[in-house]
């Protein structure tokens, strides 16, 4: 839990106060925080809030690319690794870490939102606006919500992370309808630019602990950055995948090349000047955000795609946010459309979990 | 904010040796223009006396009227009407507020002057109601990033970058972008930009081209400026400024996009080798994003555009369009 270290505590709001969510989470600071208002751009601010909207939202894909249909579990915002290229530097304008103490309330909301769906598969994730397991020391998610979506039969939760805190899950006796996923890069990307994350041999210890506890897996390696010597690079993560993750056990694995807002660019030339991620070719999509040249983009998912193929023949991969054209060239088929890849990774949710 | 009552103090008139005119801790005045006041002293005399305060005995700070006071030194006015606030009832903060609604109520305040309130403000108030209360009354959002680009725009840039920044020769976003530049190379940039008359939005581009490039090369921008091709495009005599400007781009996008570019060169080449009939267009889409391509015919009757049509169907050199990065191509 090196990356964790609250210093400062905001209750934004006298109902967040009050919550005994918010009660548990104080009584396990490691010491003893000061308490304050207002925002302080620092990832040792921890603000306790009541999230006002909707907890479960659809993953804001664009129109241009396919998108697989993800729900976002919104359970806080802001995470305490410092990644050079983290979208959320540009989505919040504060780097604060913020819970949303109302979750254990509104949690049946969800449910029943999702029970009174039944024929309908939802995928679940919390790691879109912060990394799922980073705070779960000390807020317990896995506490709160591995029993609940284990009982869920149309519903899996995706606990997306870079973190090793995998305390909450093997002490859960839940594994049903939960897949652990860890976010791989190249050892070079990991070192250089996902500051305070954990290196990839010790997120892929951390995999081999969960599956051997019986979770099922998944991997993101997303974003793919071009740098020097990526091939060999990307290949050092597949080899330590081979000596680690038995490939049976993972429900699917995402490629997603770096794709940012323009906004980013400055914050990421200010903050991380010695960031490489800026060095590729990237254009404007057609969602507006910068991405590599089409070329670019096909040659990183071609290799990766045939490094993983050749270690399994039978792993379900996918692209994320890419273009039917992409899917084409580099996977070989595409889904054509967001519906054909919902179907497609639906269809990996009843072969694993029944 | 308290009244202050500001109408009955009496105006007195203040030796000019002890205002102390170097812009001080109330002052929100750059890259003005005096000669306008001072044709209208000159017509119809001082309107408003100055405000001042004094700092020291014998030593005073203007608190509003810093223009003014300029403009009747320039007219060599060796005594200068002013009212003289007390420092006992008017605290530092008073006077810096006192300033900023005499100009805010006047004038439109440009980016270096925001950046100077901004600044003077975080003296005396927290972040938070500088961003609640201030930065709406300068017309800007409530946003942390915004208000410490406006700041960093004061102290970090120098005289002569905030100068077009303030008569607008600069837009705000290259500032920023200058911000990112190392301090040493500001200046150098700077002057390609204004040696060029670059618009906002080459302006922009040129230095995002060059951050970019110095960072994947390693090489420090002043290098890279020294490179002797972009000094041989930069001193070329039979260009006009337009044209050096598209040559400077041509090489940087090139040095920066190798693969796009060679892809547009390529498929350049492809359409030019085609020999499309007159008002035929094939064109590519932005970037190549999506592999589709479009083509364009004019014409003013059917039978010629049926003609053209028919002269592509028989044009071999159609084989060949495609992606120009693919090798079958």
């Amino acid at each position: 839990m090196s990356s964790l270290n609250i210093r400062k505590v905001v209750i934004d709001d006298d109902k967040a106060r009050n919550l005994s969510f918010t009660k548990r989470i104080l009584s396990r600071l490691a010491s003893e925080p000061s308490y304050g208002t207002g925002y302080t751009g620092s990832k040792e601010t921890l603000h306790l809030l009541s999230h006002k909207g909707e907890f479960l939202k659809p993953c804001p894909g664009t129109r241009e690319y396919i998108c697989c249909g993800y729900q976002i579990l919104n359970v806080a915002t802001g995470c305490p690794l410092n990644c050079s290229y983290c979208i959320l530097q540009s989505y919040f304008s504060y780097s604060d870490l913020a819970v949303f103490v109302n979750l254990e309330e509104a949690i049946d909301q969800v449910f029943r939102l999702i029970d009174g769906q039944p024929h309908r598969i939802f995928r679940i994730g919390t790691g879109e606006f912060t990394d799922s397991l980073a705070l779960d020391p000390l807020v317990f998610w896995t506490d709160l919500l591995l029993s609940r979506f284990s009982k869920t039969k149309n519903a899996v939760l995706e606990l997306k992370t870079k973190t090793i805190n995998i305390g909450g899950l093997l002490s859960s006796q839940q594994r049903d309808r939960i897949i652990v996923s860890w976010s791989l890069n190249s050892p070079f990307i990991a070192s250089r630019e996902e500051h305070k994350a954990p290196s990839i041999r010790k997120r892929l210890e951390a995999a081999r602990e969960c599956q051997r506890e019986g979770f099922v897996l998944s991997f993101h390696f997303d974003p793919i950055l071009v740098h020097p010597n990526w091939r060999d690079e990307y290949r050092k993560t597949l080899e330590m995948m081979d000596q680690y993750i038995d490939p049976k056990g993972i429900i699917w694995i995402s490629l997603g090349s770096f794709r940012f807002m323009p906004d980013l660019k400055n914050i990421i030339r200010r903050f991380h000047p010695k960031s490489s991620v800026l060095d590729g070719e990237f254009i404007v999509g057609l969602d507006g955000k910068c991405r590599y040249f089409r070329p670019i983009r096909v040659e990183l998912y071609s290799y990766i795609r045939e490094l993983l193929e050749a270690w399994s023949d039978d792993i379900s991969l996918y692209l994320c946010m890419e273009s039917d054209d992409v899917w084409r060239e580099s996977m070989g088929w595409s889904p054509r459309n967001n519906q054909g890849l919902s179907d497609y990774l639906d269809s990996r949710v009843v072969e694993v979990f029944g | 904010m308290k009244m202050l009552n500001l109408a009955e103090i009496p105006i007195q008139s203040v030796d000019f040796r002890h205002i102390h005119t170097e812009p001080g801790p109330f002052c929100m005045s750059f890259g003005f223009e005096l000669q306008s006041l001072i044709f209208s002293i000159e017509n119809v005399g001082l309107i408003n006396p100055p405000l001042i305060v004094e700092k020291r005995p014998g030593e005073m700070d203007i608190v509003a009227g810093y223009r003014r006071i300029k403009a009747l030194i320039q007219l060599k006015t060796t005594s200068i009407p002013c009212k003289i606030l007390s420092h006992s009832e008017f605290s530092p903060f008073d006077c810096l507020l006192v300033n900023f609604y005499d100009n805010l109520v006047s004038r439109e305040f440009n980016d270096v002057e925001k950046g100077m309130l901004l600044n003077r403000l975080q003296e005396h108030i927290s972040k938070t109601m500088i961003l609640e209360q201030f930065m709406p009354l300068l017309g800007l959002p409530c946003h942390r990033p915004t208000l410490d680009l406006f700041m960093r725009v004061e102290n970090e840039l120098n005289a002569e970058i905030k100068e077009y920044l303030a008569h607008g020769g600069l837009s705000l976003k290259t500032a920023r972008l200058l911000l990112e530049v190392e301090e040493d190379s500001r200046s150098t940039v700077f002057h390609l930009i204004s040696s060029l008359k670059l618009t906002m939005n080459q302006q922009l581009q040129l230095v995002d081209y060059l951050i970019d490039i110095s960072h994947t090369t390693g090489k420090p921008i002043p290098l890279l400026l020294d490179d002797i091709q972009l000094n041989r495009i930069i001193a070329e005599g039979d260009t006009n400024k337009p044209q050096t400007a598209k040559a400077v781009f041509e090489l940087l996008r090139h040095t920066r996009y190798p693969r796009l570019s060679n892809a547009e060169k390529d498929f350049k080449r492809v359409i030019s080798r085609m020999r499309l009939p007159k008002g035929v267009h094939v064109k590519a889409p932005p970037f190549f994003e999506t592999p589709q391509y479009r083509l364009e015919v004019m014409f003013k009757e059917g039978c010629e555009l049926k003609d053209k049509l028919y002269r592509l169907s028989r044009n071999q050199e159609l084989d060949n369009l495609g992606d120009p990065w693919k090798k079958n191509h």
